[in-house]
């Protein structure tokens, strides 16, 4: 059973300050969870995302594959001519933009779903319940694999940098 | 922070010899091509540098309205702009004695004959017209040289009241702005086709104005980085001037498809004539290139984060959009005015040369205050990495 030692922080900026704290001692910081979106935390924990590599793929094929559409539909299969303005024209934009955004978000979405493992109905893995409240918990992975030292270190850091509690998690986080 | 831009004498050797190409290429153009050609050549140049002041300006007055942090170091730059406002109006002048040559409607005998000429008449006339650009000209100079004038107080006394002050003066400026600038743009260009009107027309122009107004000030603040002035210029402040040019190309894009669009579906042979000679004849290629360049370029290349932050690639995107916002305006002069689609060294050495008086007049106003606004009161937010 993997354990985790958690920090639980009850401001923003202090825990900005502790996380920069524990990573210049050596402590990596594995992952933390907010209620809330926190800006700056993407560079500070090095996080890193090939999503949007894949959203570009998707618009991109789903603005070809509508154009292939239209085009089929209205100059290959039954072209009708109104006031004389040519069959393949720019007015294919709109619904080309609109399929774009369409399929590459539904399929951004069911990426981010798939590579989550996530499906409806699931139950929500949380180191600390508290952390969809007003607690921010910084989580320092493997703690089994600490001597007594270690782990110590790293509890009196999390104590120095204004942790309010500090404890020991059991829970699978993945991290 | 009082350090003042040096501009050296190789740089005024420079834009002295692009503005003496320009003149020569001015002077050619009357003599080589049509009078009309000639004169509509000097008004897209005209309208292009002015567009991309007024743009900056906007910009700038945007900055203090939104109370915006991350640019506070780079206000100076627009307001430096302003100083060729006074150049733009005197260069306007001159296109009075062109005025027979490009307006249809400028024809005593013309609006005689015309009952459509004739309704317009008591807006589309010569004296209204020069009132409206007298009025509007110094509407512009007096409300952006005032906000100067409160920002470069500022840097002596300091205080919130120029912060505040600067503020309402942008918010009038704005009002101001929308509405003079987009008659500026009826006047001047949506009147080549008298006949012919367009209620997106001047959101686009206004839209082209401050898209080039953006990616000027952003490259002028990448180059001033290379010259060792502006070393707060992180990847951060980078990224949000491309933000602004990438999301500025999108909106330009959808103000032209609305144009196009509606135009399109309504099927009134009356406003469908204005896209034949754009799309169908000479012109096809420049028609495409304009939204290549302007949109479809912009849109892929600023995309990727990393040219997102990179000085050197935005400022490549920056020379490629000058490029594009030219097409644009020679898409909406040229064919009004039933011209050949041919670029000769005349329009290259005119833009050369109108770049270098912007160029010149930007640089000896940036050289005479200091660089940065150094008691606005978002300045710290402005230097800090992350905002």
């Amino acid at each position: 059973m993997k354990t985790s030692i958690l920090g639980i922080y009850e401001d923003e900026d202090v825990l900005m300050h502790a996380i920069d704290k524990l990573q210049a001692s050596n402590i990596k910081v594995a992952d933390v969870y907010s209620p809330f979106p926190l800006h700056g935390i993407w560079s500070r924990l090095k996080l890193n995302t090939k999503l949007p590599y894949a959203t570009f793929i998707y618009g991109a094929v789903g603005a070809v594959v509508i154009f292939i559409m239209l085009y089929w539909m209205s100059v290959v299969s039954y072209p009708l001519k109104f006031g004389g303005k040519p069959l393949n024209t720019l007015s294919f934009i709109i619904i080309m933009f609109v399929g774009t955004i369409f399929i590459g978000t539904l399929f951004t979405f069911l990426t981010y779903l798939f590579r989550e493992k996530m499906y409806p109905g699931k139950q929500v893995v949380l180191p600390d319940p508290r952390s969809v409240e007003d607690k921010f918990v910084i989580v320092i992975a493997n703690a089994d694999e600490m001597n007594e030292q270690e782990s110590k270190h790293v509890m009196k850091m999390l104590k120095e940098t204004g942790a309010t509690e500090i404890k020991e998690s059991t829970v699978n986080l993945h991290v | 922070m009082d350090k003042k831009v040096q501009l050296s004498g190789k740089f005024k050797m420079i834009m002295y010899i692009m503005i003496a190409l320009g003149v020569i290429s001015v002077i050619a153009g009357f003599y080589t091509e049509n009078e009309t050609r000639a004169w509509a050549n000097l008004l897209l140049n005209n309208y292009y540098f002015l567009s991309v002041a007024m743009g900056a300006l906007f910009w700038m007055a945007l900055q203090a309205v939104t109370q915006s942090g991350w640019s506070a170091a780079y206000l100076r730059i627009p307001q430096a702009m302003s100083n060729y406002l006074i150049v733009s109006f005197v260069l306007f002048a001159f296109m009075f004695f062109g005025l027979h040559d490009l307006y249809h409607w400028s024809h005593a005998d013309a609006v005689a004959a015309d009952p459509l000429l004739q309704h317009k008449e008591p807006y589309l006339n010569i004296p209204f017209f020069a009132l409206r650009y007298i009025l509007f000209f110094g509407l512009w100079i007096f409300l952006t040289f005032r906000i100067k004038k409160l920002s470069l107080n500022e840097d002596k006394l300091g205080g919130l009241t120029f912060f505040n002050k600067i503020e309402f003066n942008s918010k009038v400026f704005i009002f101001v702005f929308a509405f003079s600038f987009s008659l500026f743009s009826i006047d001047w260009l949506m009147s080549l086709d008298a006949h012919w009107y367009s209620t997106i027309y001047v959101v686009k122009k206004f839209i082209m104005a401050f898209f080039h107004g953006v990616t000027v000030i952003a490259a002028i603040a990448i180059i001033l980085r290379k010259m060792g002035y502006l070393p707060m210029l992180s990847k951060e402040h980078i990224a949000n001037f491309s933000r602004y040019i990438f999301a500025l190309s999108i909106i330009w894009a959808y103000m032209w498809l609305s144009q196009y669009l509606l135009i399109w579906y309504a099927n009134i042979p009356e406003e469908t004539i204005y896209y034949v000679p754009r799309e169908m004849g000479e012109y096809k290629t420049m028609f495409y290139t304009e939204l290549l360049v302007n949109w479809a370029f912009p849109f892929l290349f600023l995309m990727w984060n990393r040219v997102a932050k990179n000085e050197n690639l935005v400022l490549f995107a920056v020379l490629v959009l000058a490029v594009g916002q030219w097409v644009e305006l020679y898409m909406s002069i040229m064919p009004s005015l039933d011209l050949k689609n041919a670029i000769s060294f005349v329009e290259v050495g005119t833009f050369i040369g109108f770049a270098g008086l912007f160029g010149l007049v930007t640089g000896l106003s940036l050289s005479k205050m200091p660089l940065i606004a150094k008691n606005h009161p978002y300045l710290i937010e402005s230097l800090a990495e992350e905002h």
